[in-house]
């Protein structure tokens, strides 16, 4: 976060990190998506881990192999006019349509509900890294919210799990405004039930 | 910068959110594309989906009718069968009956084709100096049909301004909306 350079300028001046967030609190999809936000702001800014990307890098990259095949078919199809580019577009077509079927399979077994996979560096340097994991569920039309933290013990490779279900009603308040206060505080608790099962073992 | 409120959310976002809100949009134009393509593939014919613009095919065919169609190569074209084509240099493709057939013994053919409630066959439309149509003029053939369905087509295509603002409207909604 502290580390911008100039480029990122506009950016900056775009983004509104600080400014406190406000949803529509019917819209069940948004609640979601503000809650797992928070979290992934508690476990990245109060405990300092680092993001690690490869699982969301996979769906892009997945997504933009899928475009691209869409893309070739188009150019393909407009230098060659349709009789000709026939074969050609009926791979394009196949492949991205089993692409899709990847992305499908790719969200549903790999990435499951996890919005957040980060690294706890262990302060003395070694290759010791533990792997916090993030994941929620938010049935559509209830309120009740499910946030699971896994830990992964970078030596043993062992995972523990701890989760916690609660009403949103409890972290947003009349008007849709998250009061980050009260879901900090019930993400911490989670967060350090895992830590402390951790040296207790 | 202006507070749109609803621009909220994008403005969370960090690279990697915002580009895949760009490839959101992407996948959505991409599968639709990759239908249609794979429909002409599948059918054979350059143009699967064609709205039929005139009446002059009344009372089989009304303006607005959407039609499904198919170019095998096997399909003989026969009199009396309907037949979409275009005339060589326009775009627009027309559905017509065909009216009488010259064919060679190598079966390449030239027909002639008349809307059912047009008083006078096509020559007149045809390019200057055509007197017939070619199998390479041949769209497709009707195979199956949803009525008035393509007056939205119509209607997009006579007023392109409302058709430039749903599309813009509808691609921003998918840029700032988050899954």
């Amino acid at each position: 976060m502290a580390a911008r350079n100039g480029k990122n300028g506009l950016l900056e001046k775009w983004r509104i990190d600080e400014k406190p967030v406000k949803i529509d609190k019917w819209d069940g999809a948004a609640v979601k998506n503000s809650l797992d936000d928070a979290a992934k702001k508690v476990l990245l800014e109060k405990y300092g881990y680092a993001e690690n990307f490869n699982l969301v890098d996979g769906r892009l990259l997945i997504c933009t192999i899928s475009c691209l095949f869409a893309i070739v078919a188009l150019i393909w199809d407009f230098l060659h006019p349709f009789p000709e580019s026939k074969p050609v577009l009926a791979i394009c077509v196949i492949s991205y349509f089993i692409m899709m079927g990847f992305l499908t399979l790719y969200t549903s077994y790999q990435e499951k509900n996890i919005f957040l996979v980060s690294v706890q560096k262990d302060p003395a340097g070694m290759d010791l890294n533990h792997t916090w994991q993030l994941s929620s569920s938010l049935k559509r039309f209830d309120d009740q919210y499910t946030l699971r933290v896994s830990f992964t013990d970078g030596k043993s490779k062992h995972t523990r799990e701890q989760e916690i279900t609660k009403s949103v009603g409890a972290f947003f308040d009349g008007n849709g405004t998250l009061v980050m206060d009260q879901f900090e505080k019930c993400v911490s608790k989670l967060h350090n039930t895992l830590a402390t099962e951790k040296k207790t073992k | 910068m202006l507070s749109l409120d609803f621009l909220d959310d994008v403005r969370r976002m960090n690279k990697r959110q915002l580009y895949y809100q760009v490839l959101n949009f992407g996948m959505i134009v991409s599968s639709a594309l990759m239908i249609w393509k794979g429909l002409m593939v599948v059918t054979g014919s350059e143009s699967p989906i064609v709205v039929v613009l005139s009446g002059s095919m009344e009372p089989a065919f009304h303006r607005g009718d959407l039609l499904f169609l198919t170019n095998r190569v096997e399909d003989p074209i026969r009199v009396g069968e309907i037949v979409v084509f275009r005339i060589e240099g326009r775009e627009i493709p027309i559905v017509h009956r065909v009216l009488k057939i010259h064919e060679k013994e190598n079966g390449e053919i030239k027909f002639l084709t008349k809307g059912d409630n047009n008083s006078v066959d096509d020559r007149g439309p045809y390019k200057p100096g055509q007197h017939w149509l070619e199998k390479k003029d041949v769209v497709g053939r009707a195979r199956g049909f949803v009525p008035y369905i393509g007056i939205v087509t119509i209607l997009m295509n006579d007023y392109p301004k409302f058709k430039y603002a749903v599309l813009f409207l509808l691609g921003l909604f998918v840029l700032v909306h988050r899954e």
